[in-house]
């Protein structure tokens, strides 16, 4: 059907309404209609993916005003691929949050918002519009973030707020300066009026826009130094709400960064500014080298994952900086590899907390013993993020360091291929615990005698403090597991399918760089 | 120079308030206050777009109107962004409150030294 | 020269990785799960040998499994140089499967099932690496084999084998990440507007290569090849594989003297003669410094081995060392020089494989790690050290085993080759000095002499910096606790068996010495003397899963001495030097 765009953002959102009512006629109905909404939005955005693969993008005009005066819906190739893996790893998560995450209706409500949100995010054509996404997802990731029991959700929630919002307005103000410079808030509009400007790229306005929109997105991609929300909220966060963050989030943001750098301001920009491509460049080289070292520092698991998280994106930035046909496809394969694998290790040490109680790297030991399927999962989504082939993570690096070389930028390259190494050190010495050292005695396994005090708060909304190793938390059920084991099985799937994605994706991608 | 302050003297209060804004925002220790300076730090952001919406030298489309002319796009654009600012300060408060409940203190430096020894 | 598509090059590497299923599924019975890993084994010799009656008539078997990344297709290819390394490794590896069996129930080992899996993995990558048809499937299945040996490094679970696990895994993954750089490069330098890169194996190397920018393509050869020397253990990056020896001794000789070693010359051996080929690297310059680092080696570590008393240690040298003349043959690019390279391969494995066991086999049956402690221990065991003695004549390069073929073509290349090359031929003549120098005592202690009565050995036993150097005359004044040495304080270690490694290069100290006392008694020997208890030749010195492999290897070195031709592996090497060189020897 032709009115395929907007209901892809609707139907979330009213699925969101529906759980809340129905939640205060009987409660316990949360979790049908959140995954009914879930599967039909996969199906939904599964047919329009079908027509966002080709040459031309799939248009579509909000309430009949055309471009310039309305809001447009532009699907193309990554927006699709962006739309369909949110929708795809809501249903993921949502078979783990079933008996691990937090279960009330409100909570499921909100994440409905949230999925709606970020279909938005990806399909619009409009950057003021992206901006209200942004909120909106914005507000929604901290109501979730702060859905878990205790203090440190809420502290947590409020942390990511305050940095958030200085993010999203920073974009606000960026999109003022486009305004003033052009007149007009279409994205296709804006590149048009950009590229006619008799002042060219080189205005100082137009310099001014880019920098406020590209900082701002920075913030909420959680690029080094401006990332500091990251951490506490990934570890303070329940951990299906960790998982479904980390996966989707700062994706889509990303997404945005590449929207607004190649759609909007296009290669040209780049090409006029020196500067603009240095600072991204120098962006992700110091993102991806502090982040692995901050990431080896940490003895709780979920803040290093998250420190992982940043030296990853500093991946992509580093593709969007090169800006050539190879390395933005790298960007894309990564963007959606990354998703799963981060997204699958969240729930794999969720699954491993529930289970055993472990929340640092400590608890990790001999957990090979323990939870075999848990350690397994761990040991090959850990590898497929360093870059063991034939795995997605592998993948996407090849195309990214391809563009690297191909763009001569050498000392890119190096760090790019240094990065193996580089995240190879933290997650070594996790897998050598997991199968080469013996697991603790039970009685000695009780998290909260340690000195790190941080790690002894569980946040999954439902288990006690971590000193129980069975019994009292709530179960590891086959929701949980087939999420993680999917996760893991899906992360060497997509590598051996990464390269006809990537064809695919070669239409799109010719049109970003033109 | 003076000219040039005088001509974008309203674009220099909203940078003003953008400033304040986040020095609240980072030297606060007081967590509501640090809200606070969220809201002041959007506001410079509003103030910003609603005068560059003042267009010199124009007229509303009448056939006989005198000046000013005012665009009404930036108008509208920033209602909804007062209503997200809105929604978002109801969320801080709101876990303010939590925060509050929890650790029994609005001081930021005392939370932190709580929630380390957690 | 046909191509011919077989899913047989596939079903190679796939059958023990399939394999591994059912190793994990039977846990709990160990017969049931060893007869799995020598079915599997037999089933891939039995693949890999079906194929090359074909390949040496021309032909090459391919599976393709279509585009992996632009350009690069998944592509496994049985070709000559691959049926080389494929064969080698697959038989050798029915011959580990029984060895290990033997050594992890004499010793009891913990953790068997991971242990058999993970060997199962790490041949399968063996093998995917022999058959790899471009770099970038060279480079998959490189990583892919250091994920599958890591667990059997690391597999004794001691602060040790931690460390060295840890040690393995940094090296051999900056290798992998070598080899990417260079795979990216190459694939760089051969794309133009025409098309996309390629990173293909052509026999005399790529020809788009050869019109690249020279500095860009020196720099890929050098990413290349230190990536590839890691796991060759080219020095200074060599250093991983005497730690490494703290690995069961059945993982130290398949995988750190054949699989994972011989991978890495493998990869050296693809990039010299089927990515650059001999050509180009002459034109490049790249050839003498490759030599000029692995006579070096060479050199170094046959001088380093003299010193080692504890055995595995002194393998281990003795492998750095031998891998260089393979790499030196290659480097010297001369078709002589070539084939005997490429055959080293073969007789290294062979002779090396027969030396490991034998250590191995010793360690089970007496608890005997050092060489000062294995006097008259031929009386022990005389099966098994006479083996040793056969393998260690070839490794020296004595005629009628293994060794000398192929030293006898490096000698002969070096020397055609002329120019600054006979500085190489001196080289290779020094080491094989230096290897009759450290296998002759062992050879000699255990049949000539008897415990308590052998000669001293001071290369091993003086300390550096003579006389005047020990330990008790510090020339800084010493720290407080420089006196109290107690190296077999914590050594009972109660479980975990240290497989005959030596954490200091000199041997295992009194801790060893205690270990070969017990078995050694006064009514063993003449007139109260000390003597080992004594064996018969007929096999009763071990159980014959060990000494069986044993014998096979030894057999095989010598029969590689004999007629290395009609053992296959020499004809094969012949027809790939004449393919790349176009030269036939």
């Amino acid at each position: 059907m032709s009115d395929l765009p907007p209901l892809v953002v609707a139907l979330p959102l009213l699925g969101s309404v529906t759980v809340l009512l129905a939640g205060l006629v009987r409660p316990r109905t949360g979790w049908p209609i959140t995954v009914a909404t879930a599967l039909a939005q996969v199906v939904a955005v599964g047919t329009l993916a079908t027509r966002a693969f080709g040459d031309e993008p799939v248009r579509y005009v909000v309430g009949g005003f055309s471009r310039p005066f309305g809001i447009e819906l532009v699907v193309d190739g990554l927006s699709a691929s962006m739309a369909l893996l949110v929708a795809v790893v809501s249903v993921g998560v949502l078979a783990y949050a079933r008996t691990a995450g937090p279960r009330s209706n409100p909570f499921y409500a909100t994440y409905l918002l949230l999925v709606g949100g970020l279909t938005g995010m990806s399909i619009t054509g409009d950057v003021f519009n992206m901006y209200v996404f942004l909120e909106i997802t914005g507000l929604t990731a901290y109501a979730l973030v702060a859905s878990g029991d205790g203090g440190r959700s809420a502290l947590a929630a409020l942390k990511y707020l305050l940095v958030g919002t200085v993010g999203a307005s920073l974009f606000l103000l960026g999109i003022g300066y486009a305004y003033i410079a052009t007149g007009t808030l279409n994205m296709y509009d804006l590149s048009n009026q950009l590229a006619a400007d008799p002042a060219g790229y080189t205005d100082p306005l137009v310099q001014a826009a880019f920098g406020l929109l590209v900082v701002g997105l920075f913030v909420k991609v959680a690029v080094f130094p401006v990332h500091t929300w990251q951490p506490t909220a990934y570890a303070g966060a329940p951990d299906s709400v960790s998982a479904f963050i980390s996966a989707l989030v700062s994706t889509v943001a990303a997404y945005a960064l590449i929207r607004i750098v190649f759609t909007v301001f296009t290669v040209d920009f780049l090409a006029a500014n020196g500067l603009a491509q240095t600072v991204l460049v120098a962006a992700a080289v110091v993102s991806i080298v502090v982040g692995s070292l901050l990431a080896v520092s940490q003895t709780e698991i979920k803040r290093m994952l998250a420190y992982s998280s940043v030296s990853q994106f500093g991946l992509v930035l580093a593709a969007i900086a090169v800006a050539n046909t190879t390395a933005l496809t790298g960007a894309a394969i990564h963007l959606v590899g990354h998703a799963i694998m981060k997204g699958g290790l969240f729930l794999t040490s969720g699954l491993i907390a529930t289970e055993t109680g472990a929340r640092s790297i400590d608890g990790y030991d001999g957990l090979a013993e323990r939870l075999p399927s848990g350690a397994g999962a761990f040991g090959v989504l850990a590898l497929a993020m360093v870059g063991v082939p034939p795995a997605v993570g592998f993948v996407g690096k090849w195309y990214v360091a391809l563009g690297a070389v191909e763009a001569e930028a050498w000392p890119l390259a190096v760090v790019i291929f240094a990065s193996t190494l580089l995240t190879l050190a933290y997650f070594a010495r996790i897998v050598e615990r997991m199968y080469f050292r013996e697991a603790p005695e039970p009685a000695a396994s009780v998290e909260s005698t340690e000195t790190g005090a941080t790690t002894a708060v569980v946040t999954d909304g439902n288990g006690p403090t971590g000193d129980h190793t069975s019994g009292s938390g709530p179960r590891v059920s086959l929701g949980m597991r087939a999420a993680v084991v999917g996760a893991a099985v899906l992360a060497i799937v997509l590598g051996v399918a990464a390269f006809q994605y990537g064809q695919l994706l070669e239409p799109t991608i010719e049109r970003l760089l033109s | 120079m003076i000219d040039l302050l005088a001509d974008r003297l309203y674009y220099l209060v909203s940078f003003l308030l953008l400033g304040v804004g986040t020095y609240m925002l980072i030297a606060n220790r007081n967590v509501v206050k640090k809200v606070i300076g969220m809201n002041v730090f959007q506001t410079g952001i509003f103030l910003f777009f609603i005068t560059s919406a003042f267009v010199t030298g124009a007229s509303p489309p009448l056939l006989t109107a005198p000046e000013p002319y005012v665009s009404p796009l930036p108008h509208v654009l920033i209602l909804t962004a007062i209503v997200v600012g809105v929604s978002l300060t109801a969320v801080a408060l709101g876990l303010v409150v939590r925060v509050y409940e929890e650790y029994g203190t609005l001081n930021e430096q005392a939370i932190r030294q709580v929630s380390h020894d957690e | 020269m046909t191509e011919l598509i077989s899913l047989r090059p596939v079903a190679a590497v796939l059958v023990s990785a399939v394999a591994i299923v059912p190793i994990l599924a039977s846990r709990g019975r160990p017969n049931i799960r060893e007869s799995w890993t020598v079915l599997a084994a037999l089933a891939k010799l039995g693949i890999v040998a079906s194929m090359v009656p074909g390949v040496l008539g021309g032909d090459t078997y391919v599976t393709d499994f279509g585009t992996f990344v632009p350009g690069v297709a998944f592509v496994l290819r049985a070709d000559l140089l691959g049926v080389l390394f494929a064969l080698l490794a697959s038989l050798l590896w029915v011959v580990t499967s029984f060895y290990s069996m033997g050594y992890m129930r004499g010793l009891d080992e913990h953790n068997q099932t991971r242990y058999f899996a993970a060997f199962a993995g790490s041949v399968a990558s063996a093998i995917g690496i022999a058959f790899a048809g471009n770099l970038l499937v060279l480079f998959v299945f490189y990583e892919l084999l250091t994920v599958a040996t890591y667990p059997l490094v690391a597999h004794d679970e001691t602060d040790e084998a931690r460390a060295a696990g840890r040690k393995y895994l940094t090296y051999t993954f900056g290798g992998g990440v070598a080899v990417l750089a260079g795979t990216v490069l190459v694939y760089w330098l051969t794309s133009s507007p025409a098309g996309p890169g390629t990173t293909a194996f052509a026999a005399g190397g790529i020809a788009d290569l050869a019109t690249a920018d020279p500095l860009v393509a020196r720099v890929a050869f050098v990413l290349l090849i230190t990536g590839f020397g890691v796991k060759a253990a080219l020095m200074p990056i060599h250093s991983w594989l005497p730690d490494a020896m703290v690995a069961p001794t059945p993982v130290s000789g398949l995988l750190h003297a054949v699989a994972v070693v011989k991978s890495g010359v493998f990869g050296i051996a693809r990039v010299v003669l089927d990515v650059f080929g001999p050509d180009l690297m002459t034109e490049l310059g790249v050839g003498t410094i490759l030599a000029a680092v692995a006579a070096f080696t060479l050199v170094a570590s046959s001088v380093i081995a003299l010193r080692q008393d504890n055995l595995k240690r002194r393998l281990a040298y003795s492998t750095v060392s031998q891998l260089s003349y393979i790499v030196l043959g290659l480097a010297v690019l001369h078709p002589y020089s070539l084939v005997g390279g490429l055959l080293h391969i073969p007789a290294h494995a062979f002779m090396k494989l027969t030396l490991f066991f034998c250590a191995g086999a010793i360690h089970v049956e007496t608890h005997t790690d050092d060489i000062s402690n294995m006097a008259g221990i031929g009386e022990r065991m005389p099966l098994t050290m006479t083996a040793f003695g056969v393998a260690a004549l070839g490794m020296a390069g004595i005629p009628l085993v293994a060794g000398f073929v192929s030293k006898y073509f490096l000698l002969i290349g070096t020397v055609e080759a002329g120019g600054v090359n006979v500085i190489f031929t001196g080289a290779l003549l020094v080491s094989g000095i230096l290897n009759i120098a450290y296998f002759w005592p062992i050879v000699y202690t255990a049949f000539f002499e008897s415990p308590g009565e052998a000669d001293p050995k001071p290369l091993v036993e003086a300390v550096l910096g003579g006389r005047f150097g020990e330990a008790d005359v510090a020339t800084d004044g010493g720290s407080p606790d420089d006196s109290s040495d107690d190296p077999s304080g914590d050594r009972e270690d109660s479980h975990a068996d240290d497989h005959g490694y030596a954490e200091d290069h000199e041997g295992q100290g009194p801790v060893d010495e205690a270990e070969a006392a017990a078995h050694i008694e006064h009514d063993h020997g003449h007139d109260g003397h000390l003597a080992w208890e004594h064996r018969r030749w007929t096999g009763e010195e071990s159980t014959w899963l060990m000494l069986g492999p044993i014998l096979f290897a030894a057999t095989g070195s010598v029969v590689l001495g004999i007629v290395p031709d009609a053992a296959v592996f020499l004809r094969i090497v012949r027809l790939i030097v004449s393919g790349v060189t176009g030269v036939s020897v």
